[in-house]
This record gives C-alpha cells, sequence and structure tokens, in this order.
C-alpha cells in the first residue's frame, strides 16, 4: 500500500504579465521531508512557495494537500495544516516580540476566545527556543534583522501547522542560530520546504533538492544527485568544487572567487 | 514598559478624561456657579437658565466632543492598521470633500431645509467613498497604494466642483460653507449623538473582535492570508465601517482635521500598537483631545467661535513636525 504525500504538485505553471514564472513543476513532499529550493535570483522559489501556501492561483495545473485540492480547504483549515515565513516587507507596527508570536495562534482561535495560560506557556517555550526569552516585551521595529527573522520564525512555530513553507529562513541569522534554526526543524517530525541561497546548508539540512533557473525544473533528487559540479555551473554561471562535508558527510560546494566565468 | 507604570498610566488617562469633562462643562461664555451646578447635574436644577445652559448646550456638546473625536481617532487608527500607511486618515479617502461637496449643495441649492445639510454631507461622504471604493475595485484591489491614492484623486475632483460651486455663488452662502468645513460642535444635540454613537459602539466591538486579524493585516498581506485571515473581505468591512463612521461625524461636526491622523500616533508612542490597545487607547484620547479643542475654541476669543479644523490643524501640525524630529528608531 503506498503511502499518500503530503503535498502533491502536477504541471504546475504560472505566468506573470505574460512573463514565465514557474513552467510545469512536478514536486511530491511526503511528511518529514526536508525539501529545499535552489536555484539563482529570479528562478521562481519565492514564486514556487507562494503557489504552494494557497496565495497564488497557478495558471495550469493542480497543488494537492493530503490528496485534495489545496483549494478545496478554506483558508483557516489551510492555516493548521501549513505555515508560511514570507519576506515580508519592511515593519511598521510598535507591536512587541510577543504579540507577533501570539498571531500565530490566530488559526485556532474564534473571534471570541482569548489568549489561555495553556497559549502563553507554548508562546514562552518557542521564545526560548528560538533565544528570544529576553526579547519578549522588546518593540519589534527595535530588532535586529536576524532577532526578527527569529521572532517570525517562532510565530510560524506556535501555529502548529505540520507543513512549514520557509522562504529564505536563513535571512539576517549568524551562523549559530542558522544552525540553530534548521536544526530545531529537522530534529522534529516537521515536514519542510524552503528556499535556501546557501547550497551547503541545503546540502545538510534537506534529503531533497529542487534546483530551478528560469522558472524551470533543473534537477530535483537527493542532494548527492543535484549538487554536479556541471550542473551547478551551467544554472549559476560559476565554476565551483564539490567534496564531501566532513562533519556529515554531506555534498560541499566551493565556488571559484574572482570573476564570472 | 512595566505593568505597573502601564496600568498608571491608563489610570491616568481616565481619571483625566472624567475631570476634563466635568471642567469643560463649566466653561463656556457663562460661568456657572460650582455650588449650583453639582445639583443640576446629579439630581434638579435651581434655575431653568441653568437648566438649560447646562443639559440643552453643554452636555449635548461635551458629549458629541467625546464620540466625534473618539470615533475619529478610532477610524485613523482602523485606516492605518488595514492600509499599512502611517499617514492614512479619514480625509485621505476623500470622506470630507466629499462631505463639503454635499454641504455646498444643500447651503446653496436648499437652503429652507436645515436638515439638508447634514444629510447632504452624509450623502456626498458615502459618494466619495462608492468612488473610492469603486476605482479600488476595478484596479482588482491589487496594490494597497491605489486605494490611497484613488482617494487623493477622488479627494481633488470633487473639492474641484465644490470650489466651482462656491465660485458661482453669492458670497454670503459661500461664507456660510467654508465655517462649516472648518469644523464646530455647535450643531451638537442629542439626534447628532443618537446616530453617531451606535456606529462608533459597531466600529469599536467588530474592531476589538477582529483584533487579531487587524494585527495581521499590520505584518503584510501574504503573512495575514497564511495565518487564515480573509483580507480582501476584512479590509473592505472595516473601510465601509470608518467610511460610514466618519461621515456620519462630519456630516454633523464639518471638517475636523488631524485627530485620525495624530491620536493614533500619541497612542502607539504612549502605549504600542497591538490592535486592541491601540483603538482604545485611540478611543479615549480622541474623545479628550476634542472636548479641550473645544472648550478652547469656545473661550480664546471673546466675542466668538473658533473653528476646531484651525485648531486642530495647528496642533496636528506642530505635533508632526515634532516627531519627525525626534531621534531613534521608532516608526511613525
Amino acid at each position: 500500500m503506498s503511502i499518500q504525500p503530503l503535498l502533491c504538485c502536477r504541471n504546475l505553471s504560472f505566468f506573470w504579465r505574460q512573463q514565465v514564472g514557474l513552467q510545469h513543476i512536478d514536486l511530491t513532499v511526503n511528511s518529514a521531508d526536508r525539501v529545499g529550493i535552489i536555484g539563482p535570483n529570479g528562478a521562481g522559489k519565492s514564486t514556487l512557495l507562494k503557489l504552494l501556501a494557497g496565495l497564488l492561483r497557478p495558471y495550469t495545473g493542480e497543488i494537492l494537500l493530503e490528496g485534495k485540492p489545496l483549494s478545496k480547504f478554506s483558508l483557516q483549515q489551510r492555516a493548521h495544516k501549513l505555515a508560511l515565513l514570507a519576506q515580508d516587507p519592511e515593519v511598521l507596527t510598535t507591536s512587541t516580540v510577543l504579540d507577533l508570536v501570539e498571531l500565530g495562534l490566530l488559526p485556532h482561535k474564534q473571534l471570541w476566545q482569548r489568549t489561555n495560560s495553556h497559549d502563553r506557556t507554548r508562546i514562552k517555550e518557542v521564545l526560548k527556543q528560538v533565544g528570544l526569552s529576553d526579547k519578549a516585551e522588546a518593540a519589534v521595529n527595535s530588532l535586529s534583522g536576524g532577532e526578527l527573522q527569529r521572532a517570525q520564525f517562532a510565530r510560524v512555530l506556535v501555529q502548529g501547522a505540520q507543513l512549514l513553507l520557509l522562504d529564505e529562513p536563513t535571512n539576517h541569522l549568524d551562523v549559530q542560530y542558522q544552525h540553530q534554526l534548521l536544526q530545531s526543524v529537522t530534529s522534529s517530525d516537521l515536514t519542510l520546504v524552503a528556499s535556501f541561497h546557501d547550497l551547503n546548508l541545503a546540502a545538510s539540512y534537506c534529503n531533497r533538492l529542487l534546483l530551478l533557473k528560469n522558472g524551470e525544473v533543473m534537477a530535483c533528487g537527493t542532494p548527492e544527485q543535484v549538487l554536479q559540479p556541471q550542473l551547478i555551473q551551467t544554472v549559476f554561471g560559476r565554476a565551483c568544487l564539490v567534496d564531501e562535508n566532513p562533519f556529515d558527510g554531506k555534498p560541499r560546494i566551493t565556488f571559484a572567487p574572482g570573476a564570472a566565468q | 514598559m512595566t505593568k505597573y507604570l502601564y496600568s498608571i498610566r491608563w489610570l491616568l488617562l481616565l481619571l483625566l478624561l472624567i475631570f476634563s469633562c466635568v471642567w469643560c462643562l463649566n466653561t463656556g461664555a457663562v460661568a456657572l456657579n460650582w455650588q449650583l451646578l453639582w445639583p443640576c447635574i446629579f439630581t434638579e436644577c435651581h434655575a431653568l437658565t441653568e437648566q438649560q445652559i447646562l443639559l440643552e448646550l453643554r452636555l449635548p456638546r461635551i458629549l458629541l466632543g467625546l464620540v466625534a473625536g473618539a470615533g475619529l481617532a478610532l477610524s485613523g487608527a482602523l485606516l492605518q492598521n488595514l492600509s499599512r500607511n502611517m499617514l492614512a486618515d479619514p480625509y485621505l479617502f476623500g470622506i470630507i470633500s466629499g462631505a463639503g461637496l454635499g454641504a455646498t449643495i444643500a447651503t446653496l441649492f436648499l437652503p429652507q431645509y436645515a436638515i439638508a445639510l447634514p444629510l447632504a454631507a452624509f450623502a456626498g461622504a458615502l459618494l466619495a467613498m462608492v468612488l473610492v471604493l469603486g476605482f479600488a475595485t476595478l484596479g482588482g484591489w491589487r496594490r494597497l497604494d491605489t486605494v490611497v491614492l484613488a482617494g487623493v484623486a477622488v479627494s481633488f475632483l470633487l473639492s474641484a466642483v465644490t470650489s466651482l460651486l462656491l465660485y458661482q455663488s453669492e458670497a454670503f452662502a459661500a461664507n456660510r460653507v467654508m465655517f462649516w468645513l472648518m469644523g464646530s460642535l455647535a450643531r451638537a444635540d442629542y439626534q447628532a449623538l443618537a446616530i453617531i454613537t451606535p456606529c462608533l459602539i459597531l466600529c469599536f466591538v467588530l474592531g476589538c473582535l477582529f483584533r487579531r486579524q487587524l494585527d495581521a493585516l499590520q505584518w503584510s498581506d501574504q503573512t495575514a492570508h497564511s495565518l487564515g485571515v480573509a483580507v480582501l473581505p476584512v479590509r473592505l468591512l472595516f473601510l465601509l465601517l470608518t467610511a460610514a463612521l466618519t461621515a456620519c461625524i462630519v456630516a454633523y461636526c464639518g471638517g475636523i482635521g488631524f485627530v485620525g491622523l495624530m491620536i493614533p500616533h500619541l497612542v502607539r508612542l504612549l502605549f504600542g500598537g497591538k490592535t486592541i490597545v491601540l483603538l482604545s487607547g485611540s478611543m479615549l484620547c480622541g474623545g479628550l483631545f476634542l472636548i479641550w479643542v473645544d472648550a478652547g475654541a469656545r473661550t480664546l476669543l471673546p466675542t466668538q467661535e473658533i473653528p476646531l479644523g484651525v485648531i486642530t490643524s495647528g496642533i496636528g501640525s506642530l505635533f508632526f513636525l515634532l516627531l519627525l524630529s525626534r531621534k531613534g528608531n521608532h516608526t511613525l
């Protein structure tokens, strides 16, 4: 008996002002999978995540969540099953970190329901997990880029969805927190689909990679299958060496410095 | 901010509001004796003149100041959250220009009917709102900026029509319209209160119920959407509510600028930006601000009343210059 995939998209295409955004994307994500979307700027990584989150409607193809078309889920049902960490524009609000993280409870609360002590305990735990316990009362517009990213991630965790869609989650984070954030996802049974600029991070923390260029899939498979020097050079236009990361045995990429080749 | 300091601020604000209401009851052209005033409020008045001054002139005026100030500040806070534009206020959406056009038409063409002015002002405000929302719908609500820009464009269009009508009219009528446009609480009566208060309560209660959705909208549409918020219906609901509330206020009080813009900023500085805090604080501060402005308008010049809009715009622009000159990374 085959296990039903958590998320599945078939022949997904998206156009933006007559320009190709994404073309013929097929992707199957099983429970506890960790899929990394990689590719140069403008490849369609964020667009694919927005399509999977239901923020954009595909031009062709369909997205199935637990075997049922995504469009058949209500917004609230969808928010129970998948959480999105988007690249938000400038923060204008003067709310506190606690207020931001509390937003994760939104899909679970009726209009008249209040935040209870159980919710508050959960929020405290998550803030501790992302290392922001001492910043709980700080205004979000006083945070550094990395702290804000961690606060946003805490909000995503409080949402309690099985599938996390993270758009460049390691943006603004220092090395310690890059690894801490990804480790916290991979050590749990959560399912991850995330876009990355750092190919080595993607290789270390994802069991499958999707390589995009100009909206088309160039390769899809394990990090060892996708991170081939010739292919990476074709996509990114830069010579590279691929060897083995001595810490985890995953592929490690080193790009050649200097002018593009 | 410690919880203790935070609670003290709320308590001070409430006490100040109660004190201000009582103080303003005895502020005006006729000075009333405090000893006569107390029984008049709590039991019955000794003299008919006092009763008339207090219960038919000053009390409705103070109550209207409270609800109009609260309503304008609440609308400003909601619009700033909804549009993620910290400079948004009811006037940016063309509501005042629409009401101004309605008032001009009523004054010029139906001067014999007193009720025509507030009714026409309300209809004009609704027309402006329908035009703005119509343009936004034609544009598919793709960009939030287009709603604000449509508001500015509609505002200019309706102001141009008003100017043309005033240019063609006789000087006395133009003078009346100009005074109305500058805002006043002189029209205060219990009928105005009976119309504005339910609108205000409805906006506040719905704002409190949808507090989490409004908080989420402060971040981005995509974050709000991913949290299960039906972005467009929620935004449309509150745009309509704030437009109706402002239209009611403008119909009775004329154009009182800067309250909706300035008060939410002040509340953010004092109490923080969480929606429920922002809405409650804006209502209390807006009401408090407007009754003091009205008290000033009634007493600053010995023989005549100063239009409210003149004072609020003066204070508002100074407040903004002060805010802009503040150092630090406070968001406007």
